[in-house]
């Protein structure tokens, strides 16, 4: 039935929206800054994945390399963007017009280079279909499933278990006490951004070849993931995963009374909603 | 003559834009990627009236005005309530959403292809549909336009701005109201818009949502970076010379399909550059 | 009926109890001075009083008023407000334009008025001025109104700064540190500043370090720690007491 296949679809949706909350809750909270860019790394991983199958790489070769760009590429912007300006003691809004026009460079840079149009590539996984119950499921729907449930299984661990990660939250609640303590923040964010900029290219090769993803696609998906990401209260990873597989599922069901291209609104009706009735305000987190 | 008049009458339509985008972004820290969506809000506002209506333009370019400003409180009063960030998310979402409907909602706006047939009005005896007779219209708007940020900007309301995008809580602490003065900027942001909206309408006989759009309020920002912020000076100077950069991009051999990525690329490396090395622009404040 | 009072106030960062239960008063036309070791709670306390921070629990009461969950502009207009320990400035605006800010009942505070208006706002911001230059008099800046903020010592911003909050018009004034980084004749100044404004009628809370500043001005002091008033008494009553002077200094000295 409809609702059902609407349903996993939203739930597949939503956990690749979730690896892209995740990737830019990495890196948000522990920098305070909204790496529009970001959406750049995003689409341009796509994209480059797509020249190395062009050059007849293998698939997971082609991801795996494409991946390794994007997180070079996220390095570098914090490296010889974002550190500079900081250290000019710019303020945020100076640092966010650099990434605004960082993004204008990446996604104006691919539609020169690869025309505007829309870009689709076939996936190499094939399109085999499993059965669960009466609703089949693609491939690439079980992939996006796994891709998400690993990443954040990933970041989880990252976070409790490894040193980086406790290095990570640190400087994520304190940047400044971090720097005393000689935990070295400058390179923490710059694996931060790394990780970040690496995990965002797996969703978007992903997108690339099951709908199709154009120059400037980027920055509506991360606003739907930065959606998530803040109504889950900032720094969560459980909950920007899980609500933006809400938020993919809201989405979806409201395909049978919205038409599609509509569904941006819901997102953005609901974000509206919260945003009016949430409790804390404009000095919640003033010390 | 002609040629060098539509560039005057252009740049002027957007120094109306950009005194509006430096009223929010220069004085008060506000990010707003939206203006340009705005803008179009201003734009079908008055060419409806006066096409499908017959209202004469004096006041569809009033009512055009105070929709926008409307427009503007509305989004402003429950996304600048919490922190800046919400404001960033918002600001995209207004923007996507309003270029959705200008594509989408296609009985009012004619969808992708726009609005035609917009009439130029008859002012005091001119009749402005000749470049030379709608340039002095166009010079008086801005002229006026001009001295109203004057005023606002040398007033305890400039003031107040200033302090706000310096110290938020210790402008709550001197006991005054944020929300309000930010929501009030707003609303003068969008009176400016509102008027630039019909004019452009007005001038082009056509519009339709691409002049409105992301990359839109993406060239408003480079036109507020690169002329300077605070100043009136950088909000005229800017748009003379971002109007004027795709001539200079013609004596460049560039094929057409790239032409416009290539402009766009431009606005981004202008962006960054200045951010990087001349945070103050061409004749403005330190941002 | 007390002046000021705060009743069972908590406050939790994360994992950790800034205030814990905390309740204490305070009495008007005195200076009280809060005291306690770093992370006392200290600052939080003045962040709940005035409005910056909601707390778990508790109320506050200002002149028999609840002014719990109002936000900081509205109890500034009650008659309540703070300076910040990092002073906090608009830099980029000149001496005057700080005070101006904090002058109530402004004329041309919003566009309209500031457009249509612009003659009533100019005579309205005259007469301001003079009151923001009596001001800056008061607390001995009177000859640097039109200098950036930016260019003046920290010991003339910390002027600044309370001259702000007198600008306000607020009878009840928060200092956080007052003293902190002064030198001995700025330090000086500040104390007589500080018996003046008390002469005037205003009720003082001060957060203070310096325990030779607390003997001078100090009505009563209060000792907070851990979150929680641990002690109440006159300047020498705790200074003295040992107990309090181990956990205050941690056992040195």
């Amino acid at each position: 039935m409809l609702f059902l296949r609407l349903l996993i679809d939203g739930i597949v949706n939503g956990c690749v929206l979730g690896t892209i909350a995740l990737s830019f809750t990495l890196i948000y909270s522990t920098t305070r800054l909204f790496h529009v860019a970001h959406a750049g790394v995003f689409t341009l991983g796509a994209y480059l994945v797509w020249t190395f199958l062009g050059l007849g790489l293998p698939g997971p070769v082609a991801v795996v390399l494409g991946a390794l760009c994007c997180m070079a590429l996220g390095a570098a912007t914090q490296q010889f963007l974002y550190t500079p300006l900081i250290e000019r003691r710019a303020s945020p809004l100076v640092v966010m017009i650099a990434s605004l026009g960082l993004l204008a460079i990446i996604e104006n840079a691919i539609a020169a280079i690869y025309t505007p149009n829309i870009l689709l590539f076939p996936p190499w996984w094939g399109k085999d279909i499993v059965q669960l119950g009466s609703v089949p499921i693609t491939y690439a729907q079980l992939l996006s499933l796994a891709m998400g449930l690993l990443a954040y299984v990933f970041l989880m661990g990252l976070a409790r278990f490894t040193l980086l990660g406790k290095r990570i939250r640190a400087v994520a609640s304190n940047a400044f006490l971090a720097e005393i303590r000689q935990l070295d923040p400058k390179r923490v964010t710059i694996w931060v951004y790394a990780i970040g900029s690496l995990l965002v290219c797996l969703p978007s090769s992903l997108i690339a070849a099951e709908f199709g993803l154009r120059p400037y696609s980027g920055l509506l998906y991360l606003l739907d993931a930065s959606i998530a990401m803040i109504a889950s209260g900032l720094g969560s990873f459980t909950g920007a995963f899980f609500l933006s597989i809400l938020l993919a599922v809201l989405q979806n069901l409201s395909l049978m009374v919205l038409p599609g291209q509509w569904s941006i609104g819901v997102t953005f009706f609901l974000f509206v909603f919260l945003m009016l009735f949430r409790p804390y305000g404009l000095f919640a987190h003033a010390r | 003559m002609d040629f060098f008049l539509s560039y005057i009458i252009l740049a002027e339509i957007y120094a109306l834009l950009a005194l509006s985008t430096n009223l929010l972004v220069g004085v008060t820290g506000i990010f707003s990627v939206s203006q340009a969506a705005v803008f179009g809000v201003g734009a079908y506002t008055c060419s409806i009236l006066t096409t499908t209506a017959d209202v004469p333009f004096g006041l569809a370019i009033l009512a055009a005005a105070a929709v926008c400003v409307v427009v503007n409180v509305l989004v402003a009063l429950p996304s600048l309530r919490v922190s800046g960030d919400y404001f960033v998310v918002t600001s995209f979402g207004i923007q996507f959403l309003c270029t959705a409907i200008f594509e989408n909602w296609v009985g009012i706006t004619g969808g992708s292809s726009g609005l035609t047939g917009i009439p130029a009005p008859e002012v005091f005896g001119f009749h402005t549909e000749e470049p030379t007779h709608f340039v002095l219209m166009s010079s008086a708007a801005l002229a006026i336009a001009c001295v109203c940020f004057h005023l606002a900007l040398h007033s305890p309301f400039g003031r107040l701005l200033a302090a706000i995008r310096q110290d938020e809580l210790a402008v709550a602490a001197a006991g005054q109201n944020v929300l309000r003065g930010k929501v009030n900027a707003a609303a003068l942001a969008g009176a400016f818009n509102g008027v630039a909206g019909g004019l452009y309408g007005a001038f082009l006989s056509f519009i339709d949502p691409y002049s409105f759009d992301m990359q839109g309020s993406i060239l408003l920002v480079s036109m507020v970076v690169v002329g300077g912020v605070r100043t009136m000076a950088g909000s005229i100077v800017g748009p003379l010379f971002l109007i004027g950069l795709p001539q200079l991009l013609a004596f460049i051999d560039i094929p057409s399909s790239v032409a416009g990525p290539v402009r766009q690329l431009t606005y981004g490396v202008l962006l960054v550059v200045f951010m990087m090395f001349r945070p103050g622009g061409l004749v403005g404040r330190r941002l | 009926m007390s002046y000021l009072n705060v009743d069972s106030i908590s406050v939790k960062f994360g994992g950790l109890q800034a205030l814990d239960r905390c309740s204490f008063s305070v009495e008007a036309g005195r200076i009280t001075c809060l005291v306690g070791p770093n992370g006392a709670g200290k600052t939080t306390a003045f962040n709940v009083i005035s409005g910056f921070l909601v707390p778990e629990g508790g109320t506050v009461s200002f002149r028999d008023r609840a002014i719990s969950g109002l936000r900081p502009q509205e109890i500034v207009a009650i008659g309540l407000a703070r300076t910040f320990q990092n002073l906090r400035m608009f830099v980029d605006l000149s001496v005057l334009d700080n005070i101006l800010v904090a002058l109530p009942r402004p004329f041309g505070n919003e566009p309209l008025s500031a457009i249509f208006r612009p003659f009533k706002t100019r005579a309205v911001e005259r007469a301001r001025v003079g009151q923001a230059e009596e001001l800056l008099e008061q607390v001995g800046l009177g000859a640097r109104t039109h200098d950036m903020v930016r260019d003046l010592s920290y010991g003339e911003q910390k002027l600044i700064s309370i001259a702000r909050v007198l600008a306000t018009g607020a009878d009840l004034l928060l200092l956080d540190e007052p003293s902190s980084g002064l030198d001995a004749e700025a330090l000086d100044d500040t104390m007589v500043l500080l018996g003046k404004l008390q002469a005037a009628g205003k009720t003082l809370l001060v957060v203070e370090h310096n325990t030779r500043v607390v003997q001078r001005i100090a009505d009563t002091v209060l000792f907070l720690h851990q979150g929680r008033l641990l002690a109440q008494g006159s300047p020498d009553e705790i200074v003295r007491d040992p107990h309090l002077t181990e956990i205050y200094f941690g056992g040195v000295l």
